[in-house]
């Protein structure tokens, strides 16, 4: 027996402004669930009024409006260096840095990379869908070897294109003490919220830089339906890319 | 706090809320739902593409909060009755 209710306030994180929603992503996109997670652990941690919120051009971008935060929009994986610059101007607001794989990974690498090096205290989450969504599905660094994209219709070449980019490991070799690195996937949502929290964990703490990938779908791009798409994701993208901590501080702020 | 329309059906177990300004139709719940119960429903959610309901499977809902986890726009929430 179905009843209609006007009244009744959906289960959505406390930080999330309601008057946007339902947000813009395409259904069955992944952004929603890690957006989610974040809100989640946001709340968890209390830090709704300290939080500024950066996200990158691409996809991602559609999050300007997500959080009830202030939020800024960079250009071109531009994102980790303007967080760092609000994190060294505002040293008590927590900085969150929101990006996609071809911002973070292709365009944006030079300013991971480098923010990983100097260990700058902030905290940079990264979406990994394997393509780039917003301009049509074309082949990103996290591409898979094979898989077809708009432009590359015969699948990947790891001879032309070579290997698909892993970020956190990457990361992981770079960042000093007191990093926190770790990839989620959207298939576990209670997982990725977790390591969100001790990414922001590690920020609240000042131990270092901490870096979140998610793995991520994209049904409009792969051209998949709901069974295809979590397979994918289970099975070919989890396959390439293992998820897990690759960093995490000890008391103290030392790193294993 | 803005409220949305919702659709609540229910079964001895638990109250399953479906926000019909919400939901977008991807099914990556009636992927998930470990009984198989989630199905589509003839309402038309905020894009115009069918909404799900359960109800469809040999087995009924178990309030699990397993689709309301991984519901991306956070259209689907459950409520247990205890």
């Amino acid at each position: 027996m179905a009843v209609e209710f006007n009244n009744v306030a959906p289960a959505m994180p406390a930080c999330w402004r309601k008057e946007t929603k339902t947000h813009k992503f395409c259904p069955g996109c992944g952004h929603g669930i890690v957006l989610k997670a974040l809100g989640e652990a946001i709340d968890e941690l209390g830090i709704q009024d300290k939080v500024i919120f950066s996200v990158d051009i691409g996809c991602c971008l559609l999050a300007i409006d997500f959080f009830n935060c202030d939020t800024v929009q960079t250009h071109h994986g531009r994102t980790n260096a303007v967080c760092a610059g609000v994190k060294r101007a505002t040293p008590d607001k927590i900085v969150i840095a929101y990006m996609g794989d071809g911002g973070g990974y292709a365009i944006g690498s030079q300013h991971l990379v480098n923010c990983a090096a100097r260990n700058e205290k902030i905290t940079s989450i990264l979406v990994n869908n394997t393509n780039y969504g917003m301009t049509g599905g074309q082949m990103a660094p996290t591409t898979l070897p094979g898989q077809k994209t708009e432009t590359s219709p015969y699948g990947r070449s790891v001879e032309q294109q070579g290997e698909p980019t892993h970020g956190p490991e990457m990361v992981a070799a770079m960042a000093g003490q007191g990093a926190y690195v770790a990839r989620g996937t959207v298939a576990k949502p209670k997982q990725l919220k977790n390591y969100l929290k001790k990414a922001l964990q590690a920020q609240l703490n000042g131990s270092g830089f901490s870096f979140v990938e998610a793995l991520s779908t994209c049904p409009t791009n792969w051209a998949t339906n709901a069974q295809k798409t979590w397979a994918f994701l289970e099975n070919e993208m989890q396959a390439e890319y293992p998820v897990g901590e690759f960093k995490v501080p000890e008391e103290g702020g030392q790193t294993k | 706090m803005r409220d949305f329309k919702s659709v609540m059906t229910e079964n001895g177990k638990g109250k399953f809320y479906l926000f019909t300004e919400l939901c977008k139709g991807c099914g990556l719940c009636i992927e998930k739902c470990p009984k198989h119960t989630i199905g589509w429903s003839e309402r038309v959610g905020i894009y115009g593409a069918p909404t799900v309901e359960p109800g469809h499977g040999e087995e009924d809902c178990i309030a699990c909060k397993t689709c309301q986890t991984v519901c991306p726009d956070c259209a689907i929430m459950i409520e247990k009755i205890k």
